[in-house]
């Protein structure tokens, strides 16, 4: 019997390698029913967070992770767009990047970004990070239920 | 035709100067100055004078010599009408000449015919205090000059003082053809300055005299009520000197009851104290024609001849024409030549914007042609201040003096003055008294009082600006026994005391030539300071776009790195069994490499933000920063190491998490670089008012001077600079903990942006000291 997965997240990020990381270390450490979707570019992210509008099915997503520095559609963007939308901009939109530029932080969060995460180089720290990540999102914390109404 | 408000306001005030009753108390009004030159009561003896009323020409006073000149006594005159003396038609003259009838001008000819004998005389008359006053003069044969006559005389030297272009040239022309047509012996022209001293700048004399030319004489030579009458009476003439006064009969004016105000008399008898001046000079016949520049005396034409000499009324109204028209060249060639200053004076502006622009602080702007700005203020010095560097040109007292000047300068500005001046900065400032040689006169330009910007010009003590127009140490006229004043050489003498302690003073000119000055040193300043806004802007979207393009650049360039280091992690994970030892370390050594290279992009990025990010300076307490990077130091440092603080560190304003960086990257080195099996590790300071021999010559002036000493491996002297350079190691990356090669870069950087230095001492092999100043860092 199919199972609706639980809680659903969209990942933009245009480095292949970072996204195939960020997949392999959620699947070692997450213990929750996750569905992940993933976008390459903030115009991508942005289509198809439209077209979830539209159609009652599939959901929208429960968290957003978003890169900043994409090709095209720059991440903050992405932020100041989702935000500006009524029906969007409960959803929480989790930064993870590079940049440790004080602008990009005082920015996203200006723009309504809810997080601001660091990828880090050493692995083991980038495990502990979306070990975090998970736990504060999915079991700490209760996520609006709006985007789970469609939902059977 | 002077106007008569004018004439009678300037008689106003020679009464008010020479009426005991109503004159000021004026300390600098000399004996002669008091003297009521004006109301004499007495004639030269030259001529005759009369008053009648003129309502019915009744003779009131006459003077003495009328019996001798005209034949008549007083007391056949006095009460008698007019018509006792002279014929109907000469009457009609007289009255013509009082309505300003052109038909009968000055002077009138006339002719009194007493006991059969005809007198011809030349007659002026004048109105005065409600009456009419008559002077007549004896008429030679030889006077007759008439239109064509003053046509011909005239014409040849007008057209010489128009061709003339200097002030100078027009004296010296005026000079020679006054000469020419009188015959005196000497003519000078007389300048007088703001102070009423005189000096002769112009002179054509007979070959055989000494010349005055040059000589200076103090104001009190020609007394202030003089000055005034010269004003109203253009000419006047002594033709013998040594003469006695003729009194006027009766003394007084019968119908005010008071002296005849004798003004515009041309017979007037002169003071006898100026008698005896002229006769200490051998001057026997003298005339002076008054130079007039918009209304004011400028100056005056004095001729001087060794014996009597008479000229005609003609030849002097010829005279005093010229010396009307030299009044008149002399004021376009004096605004003329105030043109030619104010072009001078643009041209040197207009050097100072050009200069500026390829100048890069004020200072350099002034330096580029001192002599240009000396020029514009007349001045032989020139200081300026720029807070608390002083640059001084020209001729100026010694650095200590001219440091302390400023202080005494500043208080003297009014309120919102930014020019202050004066002519006896000696007297004001008795420090500078020393100094009189080269700064008697002060002309101080304020160009900003917070800034305590100061441009200063200096000029000498008058007397040694003095140009001698000539070789004369004897002065003509003097004899040495007894002669103890009244002669050009004692008048010279006297000046020179006049002008002890003074400089020539600032003309009015030279004063709006700073002012404009100032005008255009704030135009640059404004100028370079919107250029260094421009530049600042620019330097800031600069520093901005460095901050975008190094974090761009470390996140780009860390990217492939994270997928190396995470790849290499995902290899080990899953198929560590399958390389073998020898692929896992491999491997290993990819995830480290990939490590330290993004070591490497992380302190590159913070060294390039460093020398950016502002600083925010508290007052930090120095002990508790070192104490907190001990802590930090201690925990990943499991061998005991000993950690010496002679004494308790002081506190002073500084970026508190940078020193505390600089301390750590200190600390960290002092302990990896270190081979003793007992390591110690020294944090100290020495503050300004201790010993500081001990200290590097390059830090003994600094402020507070803080060391971190070790007993480690040392450093070579000839790598000594070679450890502040980015990425560059003494050791191979694999011995004593490898560092990224910036840690010392960034202590360095770190206490440059303090605005301090930081020097190392190190005996090789022994230990190392590095000492550090935080520069003078106000107290915040």
């Amino acid at each position: 019997m199919y199972k609706q997965p639980s809680l659903s997240l969209l990942v933009v990020e245009d480095s292949n390698e970072d996204f195939e990381a960020f997949r392999r270390i959620v699947n070692e450490v997450g213990t929750m029913d996750l569905s992940i979707v993933r976008c390459h570019d903030g115009d991508d992210a942005l289509e198809h967070l439209q077209q979830r509008q539209a159609v009652p099915q599939p959901p929208l997503p429960d968290v957003i992770v978003l890169d900043l520095n994409l090709p095209g559609t720059d991440g903050r963007e992405v932020i100041a767009e989702v935000k500006q939308n009524d029906k969007l901009k409960t959803i929480p939109i989790v930064v993870l990047t590079t940049s440790s530029n004080p602008k990009d932080v005082e920015a996203c969060y200006r723009f309504g970004a809810n997080s601001y995460m660091l990828k880090s180089m050493d692995i083991r720290l980038f495990k502990a990070s979306i070990q975090q990540f998970l736990d504060f999102w999915f079991k700490a914390t209760v996520l609006p239920s709006s985007n789970q109404e469609s939902r059977p | 035709m002077t106007s008569s408000s004018f004439v009678s306001q300037i008689k106003q005030q020679i009464t008010t100067l020479t009426n005991p009753d109503i004159a000021p108390p004026d300390v600098s009004l000399t004996n002669c100055d008091r003297e009521p030159i004006h109301i004499p009561s007495a004639i030269q003896p030259h001529g005759v004078l009369l008053t009648f009323t003129e309502a019915d020409l009744t003779l009131l006073q006459v003077s003495r010599n009328v019996t001798t000149v005209i034949g008549l006594t007083p007391e056949q005159l006095w009460g008698q009408p007019l018509t006792h003396l002279f014929a109907a038609e000469q009457l009609e003259q007289i009255r013509g000449c009082l309505t300003a009838d052109f038909e009968h001008v000055n002077p009138l000819r006339l002719s009194v015919e007493v006991d059969g004998q005809t007198r011809s005389f030349g007659g002026i008359v004048h109105r005065a205090d409600t009456v009419v006053v008559l002077e007549l003069e004896p008429l030679q044969a030889s006077d007759e000059i008439d239109f064509f006559d003053f046509y011909r005389f005239v014409k040849t030297p007008i057209s010489q003082l128009q061709r003339t272009q200097t002030v100078a040239e027009l004296c010296h022309t005026a000079a020679a053809e006054i000469r020419r047509i009188t015959g005196f012996d000497r003519v000078m022209i007389y300048r007088f300055d703001q102070a009423g001293a005189g000096d002769v700048i112009a002179e054509d004399r007979r070959a055989d005299l000494k010349a005055f030319l040059g000589l200076h004489y103090p104001a009190t030579d020609i007394p202030q009520q003089a000055k005034h009458l010269y004003r109203l009476n253009l000419l006047r003439l002594i033709p013998d000197a040594v003469y006695e006064p003729v009194p006027l009969e009766p003394q007084n004016n019968p119908v005010t009851d008071a002296p005849l105000d004798m003004s515009l008399s041309v017979l007037r008898s002169v003071s006898s104290v100026h008698r005896e001046y002229l006769g200490n000079m051998g001057v026997r016949a003298s005339m002076s024609i008054s130079l007039l520049k918009n209304q004011q005396l400028w100056g005056l034409i004095a001729c001087h001849h060794c014996s009597p000499k008479l000229l005609s009324y003609e030849l002097r109204t010829i005279c005093e024409f010229l010396g009307q028209s030299i009044s008149l060249e002399l004021a376009t060639k004096s605004e003329t030549e105030d043109l030619d200053d104010q072009v001078r004076l643009q041209s040197i502006q207009a050097n100072f914007v050009k200069a500026s622009a390829h100048c890069q602080t004020l200072a350099d702007v002034l330096s580029h042609n001192p002599d240009n700005l000396m020029a514009l203020g007349r001045a032989s010095g020139l200081i300026f201040y720029e807070g608390d560097a002083i640059i001084s040109f020209g001729q100026t007292p010694p650095e200590p003096v001219i440091s302390k000047l400023l202080d005494w300068v500043e208080p003297q500005f009014e309120a919102d003055a930014v020019l202050y001046t004066t002519a006896s900065l000696g007297l004001r400032c008795p420090e500078m008294a020393d100094y009189r040689q080269v700064a008697s006169g002060l002309m101080a330009l304020r160009i900003s009082r917070v800034q305590k910007i100061y441009l200063l010009w200096l000029r000498p003590e008058v007397v040694q600006t003095v140009h001698w127009g000539g070789q004369q140490k004897q002065q003509e006229g003097v004899d040495a026994d007894g002669l103890t004043y009244l002669s050009p050489r004692k008048s010279f003498e006297r000046w020179q005391e006049t002008v002890q302690m003074r400089s020539l003073p600032w003309k009015a000119c030279e004063q709006e030539a700073a002012l404009e000055l100032r005008s255009t040193i704030i135009g640059v300043v404004l100028q370079k300071s919107d250029e260094l806004a421009l530049l600042n802007a620019d330097l800031e979207r600069s520093n901005s776009e460095l901050d975008s393009f190094a974090y761009v650049a470390s996140h780009d360039l860390k990217e492939p790195l994270r997928g190396i280091h995470n790849y290499s992690s995902f290899l080990i994970e899953d198929y560590g069994d399958q390389l073998g030892e020898e692929g896992q370390h491999k491997l290993e050594t990819l995830v480290r490499l990939a490590q330290r290279m993004e070591d490497l992009i992380s302190s590159l990025l913070h060294y390039s933000r460093l020398g950016r990010a502002e600083l925010v300076l508290h007052r930090t307490d120095m002990g508790e920063v070192v104490t907190e990077v001990l802590d930090v130091i201690k925990i990943s440092q499991p061998e005991p190491i000993e950690f010496r603080i002679p004494r308790p560190l002081p506190t002073l304003a500084c970026d508190r998490i940078r020193i505390s960086e600089l301390f750590t990257n200190l600390i960290s080195n002092a302990i990896k670089y270190n081979d003793k099996p007992h390591k110690w590790i020294e944090m100290g300071y020495v503050s300004t008012d201790e010993d500081r021999a001990t200290l590097p010559s390059a830090l003994q002036q600094a402020g507070t001077v803080f060391y971190v000493r070790d007993n480690g491996i040392g450093i070579r002297d000839r790598h000594l600079e070679n450890v502040f350079k980015i990425f560059k190691r003494l050791h191979a990356p694999g011995r004593y903990g490898g560092g990224t090669g910036a840690g010392l870069t960034i202590v360095k950087k770190i206490v440059e942006r303090h605005g301090g230095e930081i020097i190392i001492e190190s005996a090789y092999g022994e230990g190392s000291t590095f000492y550090f100043s935080l520069g003078e860092v106000e107290h915040v």
